[in-house]
């Protein structure tokens, strides 16, 4: 059955660029001279740019920009300032916040003083950039949906970097900046509080990033069997619903019994995955400042499922009062 | 079409060799270590298993000599340990010692030949200690090393100086600049498994006696006595010594606890009690063996820091769960059973 | 009736892969199909045998229930019930539901003209619940390798499996299906508000336009992927996450058996740059 399932595209038409539905007078010009590219057109848009500099842009990239310089600094100047082991060692390495002898006080520059500066830009940058999203979408008439997600985002990074380390009285216990030092941390993390896997809104936040990522499976691969009736035309399809939207919610219904309309699955979704860090953010920030381990915690509430001994009752050493 | 699957080839083979090439193969053998389903389980590749096997045997002990004869103090001089063997038995254990720790350099490694009695060379020094160490794992830690015990060729292995000795680590060229502060991890180190975890997990646990428990005994976190003041990053230093015990066995955590709860005596298995020996084993060997024979060792011997080597798991383990595979070689020689009465 | 207004016009006769016409009809708003009954079979028998374990266990605590593999002891043979033989037949009958759910969404999409790009997704899920319970174990030479059916219990299985590697975390494969998944997350999030914000624009605005749309993306990162390309980009990240997942757990045994840290060895002493 050779049939063409719309994963590709295979004939582009080339026409003049878009740039972009008109601003309202209090805006800047958009920046650059939209261009095409052939390849990305076979999945996605082919037209690149233009793009949108405002003032809370540049701000978020200046801030940006400089806190990602001194973190890469402070990597090179780790390996002793040897470009060829910043590139071999490049996911070991770090900037670390302070040790937590330090508590919540300033530390010394070298000592996790620029680690608390590129918290402070970096965080600057990233909300520098939500009211962007924010502003972007009002200046088009849009809703705000995609911002308010964005929180949902910023309120996790602000979990593990500020709210947490605040109430835990130090910076020590924020994350790392580098590639397997962030990763170190997650396990620390779990380590030291009895296993998160006990944590019942880690369980929750991980029912819906899977969730989310079935979600997606499905709503992109419905849409895709029904592109051949304008499925990915979802405006329309909203407003004014086309055979495209009644197959799609027919498929899911002779499925599975229920099924969303051409609107609300993308309300399924957007919850799903605004969910995912809400609820781990929850769960991050109860981990220590309420919960100091996870799996006592989950004993209390008798969930936690017992096994038969494979071996002789083991008792610890250090209460026997053992001496060599 | 045809250039861009040729790009793609180029682009993609030589990240795919690279990816791959740090692969093995089926079949694997693996350990059940708790109860079914719970995946408490030890994993080997044989082909790995029988080469370190073949690199991990005990010499053959030479046949028992006779005790019979006057007392090896009595006819050498300056015998101060293991002066109450016999002359042969003393002979057979110096010929041990010089094929487990200079089987090259034979007894001119530790004695002037022209006057064996001579303390001319450090290392006569330093063997003397060294035996009456050995004597003292021997004896005293039965709870790590039960009734197999050790030898000198348990952590020597025919090398002048062990194979797995540590020093404190060397600080980087520019350690006082006011950036790139290391502290103490996040490098591509070895003796950490190649995590970016603290990478000097020694000093604190297997000299100095820092706690290496992170866990408390409440639910919820508490108050005064009851809290648990422990933080994120000592749980770094923790499982920083973890993975080189596990590493230093050959083992993965499991062999040891039920990760759901690490800390629960009652879920871990008894292994993990033999390692808590081994840790306070290691700090004895470190703190009263080896620190005070610092000024002993001439400066070549000496990590970059001016300190004396000192032993961690890997140093008698060497990627074995028990050194050697549990041959017992001990019991061949009675004299390294027991400190010798002062 | 559990119609929808539109939905008549659409119940014709069809599409079927087996069976004919003899399954070919609907029980309230599902579907049935050959594959609806198989389905019915294989799930009714797996949840009976689950409920039968259950019984046969200490608790009916929901959180605690678990119905464990055999012991590795057992290699790939067949166990006795009560030591695992139940769990054998529970996956067994998984199996069977799973792939009957999908042949049945491949009736339904036939029927209503659709792709299959649905049950061909839906087929990664089953790959990766297979590669879990089947594939990995063969390679590994046992059926205890899979892991236990309880809620608490299989997460204690994902615990001690990632432990037996020290540092899961460090696994190649399962950094990028990591990455994969957050970013499908992310992408979602985009996505449902993108769409919602054009449908409701807030108090005095009108409906928007896919010009909005792909000008908000623009606007914000000089990029807009576009109505069609957001779901292709949506169901590739998602199966390239599913697939990433499966590749990290099956090399993660049969053909890794160290500590994943380790395997970074290649990289650090490469000759050009080793210390």
């Amino acid at each position: 059955m050779a049939q063409y399932q719309n994963l590709f595209t295979s004939v582009q038409p080339v026409g003049p660029t878009h740039h972009g539905v008109d601003l309202p007078r209090d805006d800047d010009k958009r920046t650059g001279t939209p261009f095409l590219l052939h390849l990305l057109g076979r999945i996605g848009n082919a037209q690149i740019g233009p793009v949108y500099l405002g003032s809370l842009g540049v701000a978020s990239l200046v801030f940006g920009i400089a806190a990602f310089n001194i973190i890469g600094f402070n990597m090179l100047a780790s390996v002793d300032w040897n470009p060829i082991q910043l590139l071999r060692q490049l996911f070991w390495l770090a900037l670390e916040p302070p040790a937590p002898a330090y508590g919540l006080g300033i530390p010394p520059l070298a000592q996790g003083g620029w680690w608390l500066i590129v918290g402070f830009m970096l965080t600057v940058s990233i909300l520098l950039w939500w009211a962007r999203t924010y502003r972007r979408a009002r200046q088009l008439g849009l809703g705000t949906h995609v911002a308010w997600a964005f929180a949902a985002a910023i309120w996790l990074y602000l979990v593990c970097g500020f709210f947490r380390p605040i109430m835990m009285g130090s910076w020590s216990e924020a994350v790392p900046f580098g590639v397997f030092p962030h990763l170190d941390w997650v396990s620390a993390l779990s380590l030291r509080h009895g296993n998160l896997f006990y944590n019942p809104f880690h369980a929750l936040s991980i029912v819906f990033l899977y969730g989310s990522v079935l979600l997606f499976a499905m709503h992109g691969a419905t849409i895709l069997a029904v592109t051949r009736y304008g499925g990915e035309r979802e405006i329309e399809q909203i407003v004014d619903r086309g055979t495209a939207s009644e197959r799609a919610a027919l498929f899911w219904r002779w499925t599975m019994g229920f099924n969303a309309t051409m609107e609300s699955v993308h309300r399924w979704a957007w919850w799903f995955a605004v969910l995912s860090p809400l609820v781990g953010g929850i769960g991050i920030l109860l981990t220590g400042p309420v919960v100091d381990n996870w799996y006592l915690w989950s004993m209390k509430h008798h969930v936690v499922p017992a096994y038969p001994l494979s071996h002789p009752v083991v008792i610890d050493p250090a209460i026997l009062g053992a001496k060599p | 079409m045809k250039l861009t699957m040729k790009l793609a080839l180029y682009l993609f083979a030589p990240l795919a060799f690279g990816l791959l090439s740090g692969c093995e193969r089926p079949p694997i053998e693996t350990v059940q270590t708790g109860y079914r389903g719970t995946a408490m389980e030890q994993i080997y590749n044989p082909r790995t298993l029988l080469k370190q096997a073949s690199l991990n045997q005990a010499p053959e002990a030479a046949e028992a000599a006779s005790t019979d004869g006057p007392r090896a103090k009595e006819v050498y001089q300056n015998v101060q340990v293991l002066g109450d063997l016999s002359v042969a038995q003393f002979n057979r254990h110096m010929a041990a010692i010089t094929q487990w720790v200079a089987p090259d350099a034979g007894c001119a490694y530790c004695h002037n030949v022209a006057n064996f009695a001579e303390d001319a060379k450090y290392t006569k020094i330093v063997a003397r200690r060294m035996i009456q160490m050995t004597q003292r794992v021997n004896q005293d830690w039965k709870t790590h090393v039960a009734e197999t015990g050790v030898t000198c060729y348990t952590c020597h292995r025919g090398n002048n100086i062990p194979t797995n000795v540590w020093f404190a680590p060397k600080d980087r060229k520019y350690a006082n600049s006011i950036m790139g502060d290391l502290a103490g991890q996040n490098n591509a180190t070895q003796t950490v498994g190649l995590t970016s975890l603290p990478y000097d997990p020694f000093t604190p646990y297997l000299k100095d006696a820092a706690a290496i428990r992170v866990n408390g005994h409440e639910a919820m976190a508490g108050i005064g006595n009851y809290s648990n003041r422990a933080s994120t990053k000592q749980a770094e230093h923790t499982y920083s010594l973890m993975v080189h015990m596990s590493e230093s066995l050959g083992v993965n955590c499991t062999y040891c606890h039920n990760t759901r709860n690490f800390q629960g005596w009652e879920e871990s298995r008894p292994q993990r009690v033999t390692a808590w020996y081994g840790i306070r084993m290691a700090r004895d060997l470190n703190n009263d063996y080896m620190e005070p024979l610092t000024k002993t060792f001439p400066e070549h011997r000496l990590g970059p820091k001016g300190d004396v080597a000192k032993v961690n798991c890997t140093t008698c383990h060497q990627g074995a769960y028990k050194p050697l595979y549990g041959a017992a070689m001990a019991k061949d020689y009675p004299e390294l059973q027991t400190l010798a009465k002062p | 009736m559990s119609m929808l207004s539109f939905e008549r016009k659409y119940r014709v006769r069809g599409g079927t892969l087996f069976g004919g016409d003899l399954f070919d009809f609907w029980v309230g708003p599902f579907y049935v199909g050959f594959f609806g009954i198989t389905t019915i079979f294989f799930a009714a028998l797996g949840t009976m045998m689950i409920l039968w374990g259950a019984a046969m266990g200490p608790t009916w605590n929901l959180w605690q229930i678990s119905i464990a593999p055999p012991d590795i002891s057992y290699g790939l043979r067949f166990a006795p019930m009560m030591e695992g033989g139940l769990w054998q037949i529970i996956t067994i009958c998984a199996i069977g539901a799973f792939v009957s759910w999908a042949l049945r969404e491949v009736e339904i999409a036939r029927k209503l003209g659709m792709g299959l790009h649905v049950p061909v997704a839906f087929g990664m899920a089953i790959l990766a619940y297979v590669s879990l319970q089947v594939i990995r174990p063969v390679l590994m030479g046992a059926w205890g390798h899979a892991f236990p059916y309880g809620i608490y219990s299989h997460l204690d299985w994902v615990s001690n499996t990632a432990y037996q590697y020290l540092h899961f975390h460090y696994n190649p494969w399962h950094m990028i299906a990591v990455t994969l998944f957050f970013a499908a997350t992310l992408a979602l999030s985009m996505h449902g508000g993108l769409v919602l914000s054009a449908i409701n624009p807030g108090k005095g605005e009108v409906v928007k336009t896919p010009e909005h749309e792909d000008t908000f993306f623009r606007d914000l990162i000089g990029y807009s992927v576009g109505t069609l390309g957001i779901h292709r980009l949506g169901l590739f990240l998602a199966l390239a996450g599913v697939w990433f997942g499966i590749v990290c757990i099956v090399v993660s045994g049969p053909f890794w058996t160290g500590a994943w840290p380790e395997w970074w060895g290649w990289w650090l002493n490469m000759p050009i740059w080793r210390t």
